[in-house]
């Protein structure tokens, strides 16, 4: 659960790279200004030229296998940034969609162009305002796709989307479409997170069987995808987390009242310990979760579930006290805060709020 | 096979010169881990202990945990005072406690809180005066943690009050408890138990050899103890009784399932579900931490943490037990519910004293705050 010094030194690098292109001003420029689209495509190429499409890819497709603990130090320092850039969609769903619900022959075709940062994809999950995976009504029957999708993450910078539906008989099937595909009305905006998001409706969309990946692998495959997903949603949380507990220490450590630093005060003090606490316990589950992708491990939804609850409770609870121990300039815009308090929402609904996940845990319980 | 089932607290095997086994298997089972040195795995060898690395002790426990087997000797010593002799203890010292320890032979009391010094315990007032060839000591120690069955405790006790801190001037010492002066009156707690007692020392002669460390120089001793005190309360299943109960057996027994295999109350459901994340976690971060030294890339940061966390949610969870448990969870009286019912309403009561003992949570609040996160110093302690 601890990172080697190769993955060290991944995140180090990943550090320097995103203080020099990637600070926090830089996602406020992008989210004060519409026009930049979903992510800034120059940091992005930055990306592709350290490699970071590829960490968690074998050499054998153009990726340089590093692990998913290293992908999670750095996630976890994009988080701390608030990073806009397009790793959870292509690198992370549409990369695992592909390596898990693909034939080997599919896999060799479709996710070299992912690995190597040549093609950016994007996966259309989610369909009514919850996040349900399991209740699946968008269908791919006689060569046409129907239904409606949402929260489609990064959909503005996406060279196509990977969309999950059912086939005639009802069985699970993942379909490659292009973004500007016809008989498809898309609703592009920004969430709250200042992210980009896309609503899609599917009326008789055409896709061809060499654009679909079908078979007994996919149901299963969806799942681990989507559970490595959640898994490594997580980790960018953490890094939020860390953030806002770092930049409220030092806020308390400087705003003075009454004549002393507030920070002095035990009130406040108990509560910055003990969101603390509470980061490194939700940590230590996200890493287990990571340490068990690394070690192959084949059940991993209870481990996906727990990273990703205690992360969203960590985050919600972090960034509200982050928000109220920063006083009256917690709630400006001109501070940084409120930025996270945002995204934390938005992160919370994706891929399985805690309540969803305390059930899912639950029913892996046995109860 | 006997000494493969959960162990009950009446069956723990404690030291002592009171020492009592309940059964053969148990004196047997005891012996063949004294003797391979398995009481304290990771002590010297020639102390009586295994000698195994930290590496190799957690590879051993984990198959013991494993294969269910009952931990061959409860007591503070291996726990506590151990660990500090080995690291401020003279040759002379180390050879007359620590095999003794490892042996069973011994079995120590913890002499740290007074009436008036519980979080503030650098205001201890026992005094012990210089004598010559030994000290004499009076005063009250308080939570003395079954000090009626012990042979020897070790204490903080002042020999100085004139330094330039409270801190300083606070010596540490082992004492027989044979010793004339020294009784000891057990304290009835809400649990109906008395796990804690008051001792008193009226005029005791401590020989000077019993100093462990520098005189007035206790306060190091009594922090390195402090560390493995905190470690062991972190997870108090690991010393206490194999109390793994488990919570969705009970809850399924208990409250039941519905059609659809889903607990009939989605509130506790919920709540264990919570609760077992957080648990399992702490175990995970007990891991990290180990992982970490092992690898030479130690957070100092971590280990602070795990009294406070491992408290607080062994807490949640007796919380859970006993709303599982419904009426039945509710008496004390011998017959007025199961065995196991009884058990666990006692562990609730009991271990309401987690998060005070061995340090408040607020003063491990209060250590994480300024040592972990480097809050300023002010108001508080």
């Amino acid at each position: 659960m601890i990172l080697n010094d190769e993955q060290r030194m991944l995140q180090e690098s990943m550090i320097d790279f995103l203080n020099d292109q990637a600070p926090v001003e830089a996602f406020r420029t992008l989210r004060d200004d519409p026009s930049l689209g979903a992510y800034d495509q120059q940091l992005w190429r930055g990306m592709v030229e350290l490699g970071l499409p590829g960490l968690t890819s074998p050499e054998a497709y153009g990726g340089s296998d590093f692990g998913w603990l290293g992908m999670g130090a750095v996630l976890e320092e994009m988080g701390r940034r608030l990073t806009a850039a397009p790793v959870l969609s292509s690198v992370v769903l549409a990369q695992e969609l592909i390596r898990q619900c693909a034939s080997p022959a599919q896999v060799e075709d479709w996710l070299p162009p992912l690995v190597m940062g040549e093609q950016v994809l994007t996966a259309a999950i989610n369909e009514g305002p919850h996040y349900a995976p399991d209740r699946l009504e968008t269908r791919w029957i006689d060569g046409h796709l129907s239904g409606e999708k949402t929260l489609v993450m990064d959909f503005d910078g996406a060279d196509g989307l990977l969309v999950v539906a059912r086939d005639a008989q009802g069985d699970a099937v993942v379909v490659r479409v292009a973004v500007d595909a016809p008989e498809m009305t898309v609703h592009s905006r920004r969430l709250m997170d200042g992210r980009n998001y896309a609503s899609v409706v599917f009326n008789q969309t055409p896709v061809h069987a060499h654009d679909v990946l079908a078979g007994d692998a996919v149901a299963a495959g969806l799942a681990r995808a989507l559970d490595i997903t959640a898994v490594a949603m997580a980790s960018e949380m953490l890094g939020g987390a860390r953030e806002l507990i770092d930049r409220t220490v030092a806020y308390l450590s400087e705003r003075e009242q009454f004549g002393v630093k507030i920070g002095s005060f035990q009130a406040l003090q108990h509560r910055c310990a003990q969101l603390y606490c509470d980061l490194e316990v939700a940590a230590s589950a996200v890493y287990a979760a990571l340490d068990a992708l690394d070690r192959q491990q084949e059940e991993i939804t209870q481990l996906a579930s727990a990273a990703k609850a205690l992360a969203n409770d960590c985050f919600q609870k972090t960034s509200s006290e982050a928000v109220q121990l920063h006083g009256g300039m917690g709630v400006t815009d001109e501070m940084d805060i409120g930025l996270f308090l945002k995204r934390s929402r938005v992160c919370n609904q994706l891929f399985g709020s805690s309540d969803f996940h305390r059930q899912r845990y639950a029913s892996c319980l046995g109860i | 096979m006997s000494q493969r089932q959960p162990i009950k607290r009446a069956e723990q095997i404690w030291g002592g010169r009171k020492r009592v086994f309940y059964s053969d298997d148990a004196q047997r089972w005891f012996e063949a881990c004294r003797d391979r040195g398995l009481t304290a795995p990771d002590w010297p060898v020639e102390y009586g202990g295994g000698g195994l690395t930290p590496a190799q002790t957690k590879i051993l426990q984990q198959e013991m945990a494993r294969l269910s087997c009952r931990l061959p000797l409860y007591d503070l010593g291996i726990w506590m005072l151990g660990p500090a002799l080995l690291v401020y203890g003279n040759e002379a010292q180390k050879q007359q406690h620590l095999r003794a320890i490892c042996r069973g032979e011994i079995r120590w009391a913890q002499g740290y809180s007074e009436p008036g010094a519980g979080s503030d315990l650098a205001s201890l007032r026992t005094r012990a005066e210089d004598c010559g060839d030994h000290f004499l000591v009076n005063g009250t120690k308080i939570w003395t943690t079954a000090a009626d069955k012990s042979d020897w405790i070790f204490c903080l006790v002042r020999t100085d009050d004139s330094g330039p801190t409270k801190h300083h001037g606070i010596s540490f010492l082992l004492i027989d408890m044979e010793t004339e002066g020294v009784s000891t009156t057990p304290i009835k707690l809400i649990s109906g138990e008395s796990e804690f007692c008051q001792t008193f020392f009226d005029n005791v002669k401590v020989p000077k050899e019993n100093l462990v460390g520098e005189l007035h120089g206790g306060w190091a001793v009594a922090k390195e103890l402090l560390k493995h005190e905190r470690k062991m309360m972190s997870n108090p299943e690991s010393m206490s009784e194999v109390f793994n109960i488990s919570l969705t057996k009970l809850a399924q027994d208990a409250i039941g399932l519905d059609e659809t295999n889903v607990l009939s109350s989605p509130e506790i459901r919920s709540r264990i579900s919570q609760h077992m994340m957080r648990d399992a976690a702490i175990n995970q971060l007990g891991m990290r931490i180990f992982q970490q030294a092992k690898a030479g890339v130690s957070d100092p940061r971590l280990p602070l943490l795990m009294k406070h966390i491992g408290t607080q949610e062994t807490q949640v969870k007796d919380e859970i037990v006993l709303e599982i448990l419904g009426a039945e969870g509710l008496s004390f009286d011998d017959d007025a519910a199961s065995q196991q019912a009884r058990t666990m309403l006692e562990r609730w009561a009991f271990n309401k004293s987690l998060t005070i003992a061995g340090g408040t949570s607020e003063i491990q609040l209060n250590i994480i705050a300024k040592r972990v996160l480097g809050l300023p110093s002010g108001e508080s302690a």
